[in-house]
């Protein structure tokens, strides 16, 4: 007992500002959106609308959650309640990697087995540590949600549903991390998981059966796939009903059951998904700094390439339907206009919201760029390539170039994947040049963020990774739901993201992307030029 | 002969940290230089400045007689590196770092060659070419970066403690490759922080403290620096003959052995007194980094700083 709660308290003890951070975070971010809804959805009349809306429209729903109601309690937790537990869930997974293949990988773990500890006793640790995490995560959106005057209860039931799916994506991340021979493999397949049980209960809302007064609606049998689903089941501040969660609580209790079984019989370091043999020689592509940087991203480029070609898919083929809704209800296109900031054709505002996001996409694969440079950089690795003929500024400057052809590429296949699902448009001819020019209008901001990170990279390296993603984390919100939750101008207008251009009416102003244009080729200029007098700066 | 390697009163500030102090060094064309020192006395951080990977704050560099700051991509075009502590491309495999590196060094326009190159040194180096880098133990990232370094050719070598985790019977197969580029005419410069070592190789070293040079020379001339230590079986007959040996210091019995050390360059005078006292158990220990430091410049190293020789 003493050994399991030394190896506790070490967990705590690492993890201490990761997962205040993560836990506070996610808390506050309920506590000010649900402030923001009551100022933005005040009145009934206002919920009526755009529930009706979102029913009509379908596709909200599957960013949003089961309606249920024009209550307070009610409305928001149909707002936010999936968007916290993916918060919970990605919170979880990496938790239960980080402390268990991750260790294994770097050999850290092998020190710890070969105590008293022994090989076990570290897994069952690190689960009451993310049993922990998952009571104060639960336990801290309760209480935002009791500080904003909502009922006791209902606000314990949400609580409580956000702990269960934690604690179902906690087990999944477990059992990744004995499938998987690298962290990296594991928390591949177990952030899939987590999208996944996001987008099937998105699904089972969306494809949902809705009551007559537009205001309710039962979700179809993906969401019960899904332990945000079963999150949802539990209609919090309205059924209260907690039986739902009994089930993602089993489906946990299971596969923590079978990680143990697997744990016991494997050894140190192996996996059940085995690495293979790899080739001898090199190939033409690693011929040269540039090959080498190329193959260092190939596979981010793919991965967020993909997730691109699924957005602009949905943006064009769901334009139909929104057509549709919009002529039922006018609402649709106030909120989206709201979204952009624009006075443009439902179609177009449509396609402007989810190009929105793919330029989010396109830019997060830019920063991972520039931080596998800060990676190369700490791991070592960069250093051998510095020894041989590669001057310094060439070696970063290829970084930057790499760089832009991901964003390009990015939008390229997103605005491909928006042609080919513009065919059940009403009007396809008209989409495309559409769907291509809301794919360009994302460039600039996605070079503002990879001429920021290469910048930090250069003045403060052990800074790129966290000021890369928190950059990009806080633009996406502001520029995505800012304009929504009516934020103030001042603080929305911070976001690269809402300086994009936008294509309506035919017309598109491309002040704002001049100037972004500018600015991120001005930031990776001076990075890749600080390179002249900068020195590595190898570890840590 | 020209110098290769130049520095003049070197020095590197990390913050407040001083990791060099005025540090001399000069190595001549086609000679095999041993630079010693223990560890953490800025061995590391002098290989990094001539790769120009760091910048000197102070005192002056010169590699070929350039500068290793602002030329460093052209020098590198005749020089190989082994860092000290290999890290490779985790999902690259070891050959195609091997590759890759050996490329970017511009060395394989005769591919044939190459190929026969690296086949030879991954079978003399019993290295798997095949596992991703993330397989790979210390010793065998170790060997990725030396079989890059002597696949192809160059003309200065900069080994940072080039053997270190890779076991003995490979440390024979790198000194041979040692031996065989100094006999094609390349100059090495080799740290170690294990004397034995770079006596093993070196036809002149360097001995660096705390980021200065406190000597340098030949091997012959730094011998009377250190001391070899014998010992054999204790005798107590034989009391009186031992303790008048010539030459000893620090003699000492103790668990039933005589112990006593002799300046190394005397050691040929005292072992004709050994074979008439028909000593028994003989050992001759050769002299240590460690020693010498704790004989002449009073350093009290402490234990974590001294490594011992798997």
């Amino acid at each position: 007992m003493t050994r399991l709660v030394v190896l506790l308290r070490q967990r705590i003890r690492r993890d201490r500002l990761q997962l205040a951070l993560w836990i506070v975070g996610t808390a506050l971010l309920a506590y000010a959106s649900i402030t923001a809804v009551y100022d933005t959805y005040g009145e009934e009349q206002d919920r009526r609308e755009i529930l009706g809306v979102a029913i009509a429209t379908r596709t909200i729903l599957v960013f949003r959650g089961t309606p249920n109601g024009v209550d307070d309690g009610a409305f928001a937790f149909f707002l936010l309640f999936a968007w916290l537990a993916l918060m919970g869930g990605l919170m979880s997974t990496f938790l239960a990697v980080r402390h268990t293949r991750a260790e294994e990988e770097q050999g850290r773990a092998e020190s710890i087995a070969a105590t008293p500890a022994g090989r076990i006793l570290p897994t069952t640790a690190t689960v009451v540590h993310g049993v922990l995490a998952n009571v104060a995560l639960g336990l801290l959106i309760a209480l935002a949600l009791i500080a904003n005057g909502l009922d006791a209860t209902g606000s314990f039931v949400w609580g409580a549903a956000i702990m269960v799916s934690g604690i179902a994506f906690l087990a999944f991340g477990l059992f990744a991390a004995q499938l998987f021979r690298t962290s990296r493999g594991a928390n591949g397949i177990s952030v899939a998981f987590v999208l996944a049980a996001y987008l099937l209960r998105g699904i089972g809302d969306a494809a949902g059966t809705p009551s007559d007064d537009l205001l309710q609606v039962t979700p179809a049998w993906p969401s019960w796939l899904s332990p945000i689903g079963y999150g949802q089941f539990t209609g919090a501040f309205v059924e209260n009903d907690l039986t739902p969660l009994l089930i993602p609580l089993a489906f946990a209790a299971a596969l923590i059951a079978l990680v143990f079984g697997l744990q016991a019989v494997r050894d140190q370091g192996a996996s059940l998904i085995a690495g293979r043999a790899g080739r001898a020689t090199a190939g033409p592509v690693l011929s040269s700094s540039f090959g080498l940087v190329w193959r260092l991203n190939t596979s981010i480029l793919l991965s967020w390439t993909a997730g691109a070609v699924a957005t602009g898919l949905l943006a064009t083929s769901l334009s139909s339907v929104v057509d549709q809704a919009a002529t039922d209800a006018p609402q649709v296109l106030e909120t989206l206009r709201r979204a952009i900031g624009s006075e443009a054709s439902i179609e177009e505002a449509f396609v402007a919201v989810f190009y929105g996001i793919v330029g989010v996409l396109a830019a997060c694969c830019a920063i991972q760029v520039g931080i596998r440079a800060r990676q190369e950089e700490a791991h070592g690795t960069a250093e051998l390539v510095l020894g041989t003929p590669v001057p310094r500024v060439r070696w970063l400057l290829e970084y930057w170039i790499v760089g832009t052809i991901v964003i390009v590429i990015v939008l390229a296949a997103a605005a491909l994947a928006g042609i080919a699902g513009a065919g059940s448009a009403s009007d396809p001819e008209s989409l495309i040049p559409n769907v291509f020019e809301a794919a360009a209008a994302q460039l600039p901001a996605c070079l503002v963020f990879l001429g920021l990170t290469l910048l930090v990279f250069a003045f403060l390296p052990r800074a790129t990774i966290p000021v890369g993603w928190t950059a990009v984390g806080v633009a996406a919100i502001l520029g995505t739901w800012g304009p929504i939750l009516q934020f103030p101008e001042w603080l929305v207008d911070l976001s690269p993201f809402a300086h994009s251009p936008v294509p309506a009416g035919g017309e598109t102003d491309w002040t704002g992307g001049f100037w972004m244009l500018a600015i991120g080729l001005a930031a990776g200029a001076a990075a890749v030029w600080s390179m002249r007098r900068r020195e590595l700066a190898s570890g840590g | 002969m020209t110098t290769v390697i130049s520095t003049r009163g070197l020095q590197k500030h990390f913050g407040r940290t001083i990791a060099l102090d005025g540090l001399d060094l000069t190595v001549e064309s086609g000679e095999i230089h041993g630079f010693l020192g223990p560890n953490g006395a800025g061995k590391t951080t002098t290989l990094r400045i001539l790769l120009g990977l760091a910048r000197a704050s102070g005192g002056e560099a010169t590699i070929f007689g350039r500068d290793p700051w602002t030329e460093a991509a052209d020098l590198h075009r005749r020089i190989a590196y082994v860092p000290g502590d290999v890290s490779i491309w985790p999902n690259l495999t070891g050959g195609e770092a091997i590759d890759l590196l050996s490329r970017l060094r511009g060395g394989t326009t005769d591919k044939a060659a190459y190929r026969k190159q690296k086949e030879r040194l991954c079978q003399v180096f019993q290295f798997d070419p095949r596992k991703k880098g993330r397989a790979y133990s210390k010793g065998n990232r170790q060997k990725v970066a030396l079989i890059a370094a002597f696949a192809t050719p160059a003309e200065l070598y900069l080994l940072d403690e080039p053997t270190s985790g890779i076991d003995p019977l490979m440390e024979q197969m790198f000194n041979r490759e040692i031996d065989q580029i100094a006999g094609d005419g390349s100059t090495v410069l080799l740290s170690s922080h294990i004397l034995s070592e770079v006596e093993e190789l070196c036809d002149r070293v360097s001995i660096i403290r705390a980021g200065r040079t406190v000597e340098s020379g030949t091997l012959a001339e730094l011998r009377h620096l250190t001391r070899t230590e014998i010992a054999f079986v204790h005798d107590p007959a034989r009391e009186a003959a031992v303790t008048a040996i010539p030459d000893t210091h620090d003699l000492v019995i103790d668990s039933g052995r005589v112990r006593f050390t002799v300046d190394s360059d005397r050691v040929a005078g005292v072992l004709p007194e050994l074979a008439r006292l028909e000593v028994r158990g003989l050992t001759v220990a050769p002299p240590s980094l460690e020693d010498l430091f704790l004989r002449h410049y009073g350093d009290e190293l402490a234990p974590v700083e001294v490594e011992v020789r798997a």
